[in-house]
């Protein structure tokens, strides 16, 4: 097996005090391991978001511990887990959150912009994401001026201008038609197969938790149920099944650049 | 994020709500405006002051007047006569005039090396070489100092000199200062009875009006007002008492004994002044009004600020959305406060600049308009009454940005507070 990315032991996270409290997590243990896809499916209240945002160092856990590469995280200062969020993450949001007063190019290189990259560097590496996800006629563009499919590609370029380790998409296709939601799945799970970044979806969308490596199946703050293999079969021919044991995909490799198209 | 970036993010920001940041804006520069009025209205003032006196750095005399008691308005009633007390009053206390003992007082204290002293001279009339009487006072003699020239200089004291004001060229027909010079000024001093006798005198100056008051009417030379003050006395029964109004001694080595020589004056219940005292007093009075003026342009600001205030929470509460997203992005909090408190350090910038722009260009074109030669204040020798203190103006920008800052701390603190779970939940 190769190196957990992320750990998590006995992670428990209550809202509220009192009569009044809300145990949204109950204890989970699992691992997310390099290079892996992982879905985490279950109805709203299920506790899914609260996951994820301990997963994505969003949030503090009440009791139990979540790990990156191995390392506790809890103990470390705010500033530093904003500094390992800005380096490590990506993120992927149901209702885009792009900036409506800016240009798409200026929305792709914000993470770039926040870690303290010079312009010209963000600009070029903005300008090859985009071109990764075939939006850099885009890239001068108004963020609004964008169908919802396009804002989506645009969000992901955003999430990937930092080639983060781990890509978060929550309900990335929540908002989207079918078709394009399809087009969306398939780029995202080409960037886990082909590129070795870790993805994790949370999702209540049975055909895209279907397309992932494992399901952790959540309901009333607990993993019901771990599923594994993918089960409907993607468009795509290329075999994915254990991909992620593959030795060059336990290193970290940059994302940028590869061939025009491959996210197709 | 880099702090250029910061400043660059914090601009476009506040350029993103036009209207609502032109209108935090305007509060601002009303500030600004004000502020940079008043200011330069009492640099231009002292600027004048300094440049007026400056030339008289040389002036080695202390100008003594008899001390103000503090106590003389605080007695009950009115104070018994004591026959004997009057007999000793000879120099008329309480009128503010200086006895002749007084003067030898003076002459006696050490370092004192000559003193000048100023009489009262009454004259009748003084008349042009044309035979035309015009209606006259003069000017304190020892005021020569303080006298502003338009051509020519001070009268020697020991001649039968004097100098006219720059708007009496008129009685001896002449446009050019200069024309005048050397010509002859009649002045007809009355003695005790009314009898009125002439003495000669030579104009041997032009002087300006200036705002310390000297210069706007004749200044004879120390001998001339003595001889009118004898001519005054003549036909007076009995002994007249000498009185002078002031006294201008002469200090050797002024600038180290002029403690020295202040205080064995107060001793004797005597006032001195230098001529740098008397500017001193008048600019701090300048300042004083200054300040004032300024408090009201403060009061301004601080209005003001409580509009960036409310624009930021606003502007906070509008871009909760956007907060969110930088953070989860990985901005840390200390970043977002500075994006914010930058965004109103943006407001202060523009403020501060449109106003002291605007104060500074209706500053200069209103004192353009009053200072000119027959404007309301042209009678004015070198009077300016607005002037640019640079230090001032410095402190009005860095003043104004340091309560944007202090006016953004709120706003940005909530920025940096938001937590992004909360900011990016969808409903």
């Amino acid at each position: 097996m190769s190196t957990p990315v992320l750990e998590t032991e006995n992670l428990v996270k209550v809202y509220g005090r009192g009569p009044a409290q809300f145990h949204a997590l109950k204890g989970l243990t699992f691992e997310i391991h390099r290079g892996e896809s992982v879905a985490i499916v279950g109805k709203s209240g299920s506790g899914k978001s609260t996951l994820m945002h301990l997963l994505a160092l969003l949030d503090e856990p009440t009791s139990g511990v979540v790990a990156l590469d191995g390392r506790p995280v809890s103990k470390l200062k705010p500033k530093t887990v904003s500094a390992l969020r800005n380096e490590t993450f990506g993120f992927v949001f149901q209702q885009f959150f792009l900036n409506p007063n800016q240009t798409v190019l200026e929305n792709v290189t914000l993470p770039l912009k926040i870690g303290g990259v010079s312009k010209s560097e963000r600009d070029k590496r903005g300008m090859d994401a985009l071109e990764q996800l075939e939006m850099a006629d885009k890239a001068k563009n108004k963020a609004t001026d964008l169908s919802g499919g396009q804002k989506q590609r645009v969000c992901i370029a955003r999430a990937l201008i930092n080639n983060p380790e781990v890509l978060f998409a929550d309900e990335p296709t929540g908002n989207l038609d079918s078709a394009t939601s399809e087009t969306v799945e398939d780029i995202l799970l080409n960037l886990q197969r082909n590129h070795g970044i870790t993805l994790v979806v949370v999702t209540h969308d049975e055909d895209l938790a279907s397309k992932c490596q494992r399901r952790l199946i959540m309901q009333d703050g607990e993993i019901v149920e771990e599923q594994t293999g993918v089960r409907a079969s993607s468009s795509h021919k290329a075999p994915v099944t254990a991909g992620h044991g593959a030795p060059e995909s336990r290193r970290r490799r940059r994302i940028l650049p590869f061939g025009k198209g491959a996210a197709r | 994020m880099k702090s250029l970036d910061v400043t660059k993010s914090a601009l476009s920001n506040t350029l993103r709500s036009k209207l609502r940041t032109a209108l935090t804006v305007i509060a601002i520069v009303i500030g600004a405006f004000t502020l940079t009025l008043t200011s330069g209205l009492g640099a231009g003032i002292n600027q004048t002051v300094d440049r007026i006196f400056g030339g008289f750095g040389e002036d080695d005399a202390i100008y003594v007047v008899p001390q103000v008691e503090a106590d003389a308005q605080e007695q009950d009633g009115p104070a018994e006569y004591d026959p004997d007390a009057g007999a000793e009053m000879d120099s008329g206390f309480g009128t503010g005039m200086l006895s002749a003992s007084d003067v030898e007082t003076i002459e006696g204290l050490d370092y004192v090396v000559g003193v000048d002293t100023e009489v009262a001279a009454q004259i009748e009339y003084v008349e042009a070489p044309d035979g035309t009487q015009y209606q006259a006072q003069f000017d304190f003699a020892l005021n020569d100092v303080l006298a502003e020239f338009a051509a020519g200089g001070a009268p020697d004291r020991t001649a039968m000199e004097i100098t006219i004001p720059e708007d009496w060229l008129e009685i001896y027909g002449a446009d050019d200062p200069d024309d005048v010079l050397g010509e002859t000024l009649i002045v007809a001093a009355p003695n005790a009875v009314g009898q009125t006798s002439d003495i000669e005198a030579e104009v041997v100056g032009v002087t300006q009006g200036t705002l310390a008051g000297v210069g706007f009417t004749p200044i004879p030379s120390v001998a001339l007002a003595e001889e009118v003050a004898d001519i005054n006395a003549e036909g007076f029964e009995g002994q007249m008492p000498e009185a002078y109004i002031m006294a201008a001694a002469e200090i050797e080595n002024l600038e180290q004994n002029e403690e020295a020589v202040k205080e064995a004056l107060a001793e004797e219940g005597l006032w001195g002044l230098t001529v740098e005292d008397q500017i001193a007093m008048f600019e701090a009075v300048i300042d004083a009004i200054t300040w004032i003026l300024s408090g009201f342009a403060l009061i301004a600001l601080l209005a003001a600020s409580f509009g960036i205030v409310n624009t930021l929470l606003m502007s906070v509460q509008e871009r909760t959305r956007e907060i969110g997203l930088m953070k989860a992005l990985g901005m840390s909090r200390a970043k977002v406060f500075s994006l914010f408190s930058m965004e109103a350090v943006m407001i202060g910038i523009m403020g501060s600049v449109v106003g002291v722009g605007l104060g500074l260009a209706t500053g200069f074109i209103t004192d353009g308009f009053l200072t000119a030669e027959d404007g309301p204040l042209g009678g004015f020798a070198e009077l300016s009454v607005f002037g640019v203190d640079p230090l001032a103006i410095g402190g009005i920008f860095l003043l104004i940005i340091i309560i944007a800052f202090l006016a953004g701390t709120l706003p940005a603190a909530r920025a940096a507070k938001k937590d992004p779970i909360e900011a990016l939940r969808y409903e």
